[in-house]
């Protein structure tokens, strides 16, 4: 069996490699000749019904005599491109690449292409993505292999480059499109040529590796009141810069030990002839767990991109409210990130959401001691769950017997909302509220 | 991308002329053309493009029924029957293809619909989202879970929709087809002409395409006699199957000496119901006169005296490998040829024998299983003894031979009434040699059956009396057979069966009683078919396991051919038994099957109606569309009294540079103002000798775009010939 998949992950590679260059060295017109041939090649066959043969063969010439143009360019170019640091998924962003001729030639009608990462996965990805497909579709699940090709982080425009002097600059727009969250690679551009009747591209590349981080996409949520109170901290006035409730005076004592030297009254030490220094209320704060369920075999699972899209969104919604948030998710070990108040910032948390993977061996026991030692510190407890079964209801019952507030957010399929209980949540204190996939944005709006 | 103005209107005619539609395309590339001439326009919303899709689609399956009940159909094939010469030209393996290429031959008519709301759409485009739900199948969730996409407002499916112009004018074969490599060559050069490149001079592309065309000219001759090449060719893998019944007329290979059961499936194969008289006992397929190491042939054997099997060293062979000898038996053999049959002249009615009386009348529905090389169905009727005319038989035609064998081209599936009574038979009388032939190596057994029968002298009824009494009495029926106790090579299948083990199936039994009346100089042949026993509500039904052989006696007082059975009647429960405890499962699968094959083939009435079912459907859709949009027109008129605002500057004739040096590659991005795209624009080598006067034209430009005072009437006078002095400047360069 494994054999069998072997042969298809390697057809899956051929297929995937055509589609990531196909469109790169076919123009658009070419592409319609070449589908075009395609289609009329199967009614060729029979020349006693139709004409179709003479299509078949003119359309197979011009595709002949077009392709042999590939091999004669001696372009030499220089680029700069001037990239920005982040991207967000769904959101398009334009950047200018300048493009230096380095022959002696003015070179007209080219067109600038992006050569990024190739978007084929490894083995194991794809097997896991395959066993999971099965798992919701059935054996050997082909859906939406028409459609986006799978792995792909960017779709990059195409975009025509003005003539260029010799020895002269010019400059290109390229449109990118993020399609998921991650590393967007780029090796060079290719800046490609037309045959004379339009249909092929030969190419000349220009090494110029650059990456961009695509963030997750963010949902805006409504004005939030998240459970829970301040607590007290034990970092004290490290978490606290300069904001908050820290700076409250509360007495004046004996200078100690380790005590900071801003913290000295330099006027009481003149009366005392002795070290006085100024104490301050304990420390407290509004601190949040934000916790992500990594938990799913599919590397491509929707819900789960669908899960750091939320988290992102509350990740920033939370952050811009001077409290300090807790970032708690399982992948290859635990882990537990801390920003707000100064720590560190919103784009950092995104950061990491940007590159968090999914946990595929590990078990959510390990995500619940994570949490449950944290529950001491935190006031509340976000959870982003992939599911509702009851290893999941057993952390959140953990959470509520600590007194811990809690707002549950399930992720469900498309249209499979109502099928999610609440169970021995229904009506309790916990806050509970299923995302479906394809409304997330009305739900979020219900928590409100 | 927008198709160069008169490409899809030139299409269209092309389409039309090719293929005898010259009417419907001039008028759809009136109305597509027009477009550039009516200003009147709608606001399609997606909802809309997506409801015409709809219609289009439900169109398209429409052709597709239509196309399917005209070509494959019970007509065609009833008007096929008049000419039973029409055997390879028009087989219904074409009529597959011929419902394809009508169907694609309407594709422009089809879409037209589609096409024509684009073009009066208010921005000549489909929603993108629209194309997406197409492209995707998916038509409820697709903007929801649909991959981002670049905002962009739609797409023009101009080129699309002459490529498919263009595909469907090529599926004719009509006097036209000679132009159409030159139509198709000239529409393409104009469709490719505005995407070719900038870089190269226009007389390369010239050069470059007249080349493609010169070589496509030669290649398509070339092709067509490629074609005929292949055509002609006839391998062994292409030759003809005879199906499940697989009654071959030619030979018979019978199972004689086959060792251990013969295993027969409950299938259903005939239905017959009697419509005059009582059904048949037997359904004869085939008949055949002479018999060589088990297989019996239509044919006589040639005098040349070259067939194999008459020597010492071929026979043990050809007796192991009796399977596999069977092609190579044929060339020994005079074949029994087949004479076509002319049907009267309503076109299902075969007769047989004329100027016969017939006292019964049965209906038959079997299968046509077997395929001819143009992948037609094929296969020989099972017919009653004496019968002579059949009627409402949809037969692209029919063949008969002279040993009573019908054998049938049609449908996959045929019904038809079998008009048959006591008398004559479409057999030829028996030849002298043929029908009194023995081989020789089942002569011994033979002659000492007939020397324990002790007939010899005696009458023709008496003979037959004696021959049915001593398999009745002496022999059962079994079909399971033993390995023979010793290995003498001489002992054959059957001399076995008549001396030692007294034991078999009917095709022992059928071919002893021919040998043993031929012994005894009585003309016999050898027949298969099927025993009509199970009763099926009014009717009956023959399953595979009904197969049978028996033998055909000749009557020399009436001249005519009886059927003689000797097989001993406990072959009947001997077969029931061997029924599967699913039978009734079975049986009801089988007529599923049956009710599916008589619609597919056109026996069924509701196919008729089909077309008809589908008007309504396509009524309603339609009535929704025009319902909702005579609403929305109406409500237009009051939206639209507001008077467009005009925005002065409007009709700079700057807008001419920027619209001539896109052409020429320098495409003005849309977050960039003029000024910059100018500055870019001027390291165009191109563009740098005009870059001072673009430069004074841009700040009158601005002027009369946004100076509240505009520009006096000489400024925009030099506004207006200064662009025209770049323009051509512009234009000399290029």
């Amino acid at each position: 069996m494994r054999l069998i998949f072997r042969i298809l992950y390697v057809l899956d590679r051929i297929v995937l490699r055509l589609r990531h260059q196909i469109p790169h060295r076919l123009t658009p017109a070419g592409l319609a000749v070449s589908a075009g041939f395609i289609i009329v090649s199967v009614t060729a066959l029979d020349t006693d019904n139709t004409v179709a043969y003479q299509a078949f063969i003119l359309l197979l010439l011009l595709l002949l005599v077009s392709f042999p143009f590939v091999f004669f360019f001696k372009g030499r170019f220089l680029a700069v491109r001037s990239l920005p640091r982040f991207g967000t998924v769904g959101h398009p962003f334009s950047y200018r690449v300048v493009v230096t001729n380095l022959t002696p030639k003015t070179q007209r009608g080219l067109t600038l292409l992006e050569n990024t990462l190739d978007p084929r996965p490894s083995f194991g990805e794809w097997m896991s993505a395959e066993e999971a497909g099965r798992k919701r579709h059935s054996f050997l699940h082909l859906s939406g292999r028409l459609g986006e090709i799978p792995f792909k982080v960017a779709r990059v425009k195409e975009a025509e480059v003005p003539s260029i002097l010799p020895n002269k600059e010019a400059e290109a727009t390229v449109e990118l499109m993020p399609l998921r969250r991650g590393v967007l690679r780029f090796h060079g551009v290719i800046l490609g040529r037309p045959d004379p009747l339009g249909l092929f591209r030969a190419f000349a590349k220009v090494s110029l590796p650059q990456t961009v981080l695509i963030l997750p996409k963010r949902y805006p949520l409504p004005r939030i009141a998240l459970p829970g109170t301040t607590k007290y901290q034990e970092g004290g006035v490290t978490f606290a810069s300069n904001v908050g409730q820290s700076e409250e005076f509360v007495a004046l004592r004996e200078y100690r030990r380790g005590d900071p030297l801003r913290h000295i009254h330099w006027r009481s030490w003149a009366k005392a002839g002795k070290p006085i220094v100024k104490e301050f209320e304990d420390e407290f704060f509004v601190r949040h767990a934000l916790v992500l369920d990594t938990f799913t075999d599919d590397p491509r699972n929707e819900l789960f991109e669908e899960a750091v899209s939320v988290a992102a969104s509350f990740a920033c919604a939370v952050l811009s409210q001077e409290s300090l948030l807790d970032l708690l998710f399982v992948e290859s070990q635990a882990y537990c990130f801390t920003a707000g108040r100064g720590l560190s910032h919103t784009d950092q948390i995104l950061e990491i959401l940007a590159a968090v993977r999914p946990s595929g061996q590990k078990r959510i026991r390990t995500l619940e001691s994570l949490v449950l030692d944290h529950a001491a510190m935190v006031s509340g407890c976000v959870c982003v769950l992939l599911a509702w079964d009851p290893a999941r209801q057993d952390l959140v019952k953990k959470l509520k017997a600590l007194d811990v507030p809690v707002l549950v957010l399930v992720l469900a399929e498309a249209g499979r909302a109502k099928s999610i209980d609440p169970g021995p949540l229904r009506g309790g204190p916990v806050r509970f509220q299923v995302l479906e996939v394809g409304r997330i944005e009305e739900d979020l709006a219900n928590i409100g | 991308m927008k198709p160069p103005p008169l490409l899809l209107g030139a299409a269209l005619l092309f389409w039309g002329w090719q293929t005898g539609f010259l009417i419907p395309g001039a008028l759809m590339a009136a109305l597509l053309e027009g477009a550039r001439l009516i200003k009147v326009r709608w606001e399609l919303s997606e909802e809309d493009f997506s409801r015409l899709w709809a219609f289009c689609s439900v169109l398209l399956l429409a052709a597709l029924v239509f196309s399917f009940n005209t070509y494959v159909g019970l007509s065609n094939f009833t008007g096929r029957g008049r000419n039973p010469i029409l055997f390879p030209q028009n087989g219904a393996g074409q009529a597959g293809a011929r419902t394809a290429i009508a169907l694609f031959r309407w594709l422009p008519i089809i879409f037209f619909l589609f096409v024509a709301a684009q073009s009066y759409n208010s921005n000549e485009q489909i929603p993108r989202s629209t194309l997406l739900r197409i492209l995707r199948w998916r038509w409820r969730k697709a903007d929801k879970r649909a991959s981002p996409e670049f905002p962009t407002r739609g797409v023009n499916v101009g080129y699309p929709y002459f490529a498919l112009t263009l595909f469907a004018a090529s599926n004719h074969a009509g006097e036209n087809s000679r132009y159409f490599f030159w139509g198709l060559s000239l529409l393409t050069a104009w469709a490719l002409w505005p995407q070719r490149s900038r870089r190269f001079a226009t007389l390369i592309w010239f050069g470059t395409f007249t080349l493609v065309i010169a070589l496509g000219f030669a290649g398509q001759s070339g092709l067509g006699q490629f074609q005929s090449f292949i055509g002609g060719l006839n391998p062994q893998w292409l030759s003809p199957t005879w199906g499940r019944r697989g009654t071959d007329p030619i030979q018979s290979r019978t199972w004689l000496g086959e060792i251990g059961k013969l295993k027969q499936s409950g299938t259903i194969i005939i239905r017959l119901q009697p419509e005059i008289g009582a059904a048949p006992p037997l359904l004869r397929e085939a008949s055949y006169r002479t018999y060589r190491l088990q297989t019996w042939y239509s044919g006589s054997e040639l005098q040349n005296g070259a067939f194999p099997g008459r020597r010492r060293k071929w026979r043990g062979m050809l007796q192991r490998t009796n399977a596999t000898a069977l092609p190579f038996f044929r060339p020994w053999f005079r074949r029994n040829e087949f004479e076509p049959l002319m049907p009267q002249t309503n076109g299902t009615t075969w007769v047989l024998l004329a100027n016969k009386t017939n006292t019964s009348r049965v209906q038959i529905a079997c299968y046509l299983e077997g395929r001819t090389q143009e992948a037609e169905p094929r296969g020989m009727l099972p017919l009653p003894t004496g019968c002579s005319r059949l009627d409402r038989l949809p037969a692209f035609g029919l063949r008969k031979n002279d040993l009573g064998a019908i054998y049938a081209v049609g449908p996959g599936l045929v019904m038809f009434d079998a008009c048959y009574g006591p008398g004559d038979t479409i057999d030829s009388p028996p030849g002298t040699n043929e029908d009194l032939d023995v081989p020789n190596d089942e002569r011994p057994a033979l002659e000492k059956v007939a020397a324990e029968l002790g007939v010899e002298e005696k009458g023709r009824d008496e003979v037959l009396r004696a021959v049915q009494r001593f398999f009745e009495d002496r022999f059962e029926y079994r079909i399971w057979q033993e390995p023979p106790k010793d290995s003498d090579t001489k002992e054959t299948p059957l001399s076995r069966f008549l001396l030692q083990t007294h034991s078999g199936h009917c095709e022992y039994f059928a071919t002893a009683t021919v040998l043993l009346l031929r012994e005894l100089h009585i003309q016999a042949r050898y027949a298969v078919g099927y025993a009509v026993q199970e009763t099926s509500g009014d009717g009956y039904i023959v399953r595979q396991r009904d197969a049978h052989a028996w033998c055909l006696v000749w009557n020399d007082r009436t001249r005519t051919w009886e059927d003689f059975d000797t097989t001993p009647g406990s072959w009947v429960n001997a077969e029931s038994r061997r029924a599967s405890p699913w039978q009734r499962l079975l049986d009801a699968w089988s007529w599923t099957g049956f009710e599916l094959a008589k619609f597919r083939w056109g026996q069924s009435p509701l196919r008729q109606y089909l077309p008809i079912l589908l008007v309504p459907v396509l009524a309603l859709l339609l009535y929704r569309i025009l319902f909702r949009r005579g609403r929305t027109r109406a409500r237009r008129p009051a939206a639209d009294t507001q008077p467009p605002v005009a925005w002065p500057g409007r009709d700079s004739e700057f807008y001419l540079v920027e619209r001539k040096l896109a052409e020429g590659g320098v495409l003005r991005q849309p977050n960039e103002t003029l000024s910059h795209w100018l500055r870019r624009a001027a390291m165009d080598p191109a563009v740098a000798g005009v870059n001072g006067p673009l430069r004074t034209l841009l700040q009158l430009h601005y002027r009369y775009r946004f100076d509240p005072r505009s520009l006096g009437p000489t400024d925009r006078e030099e506004l207006k010939r200064g662009t025209h002095r770049v323009l051509e400047t512009l234009n000399r360069q290029n």
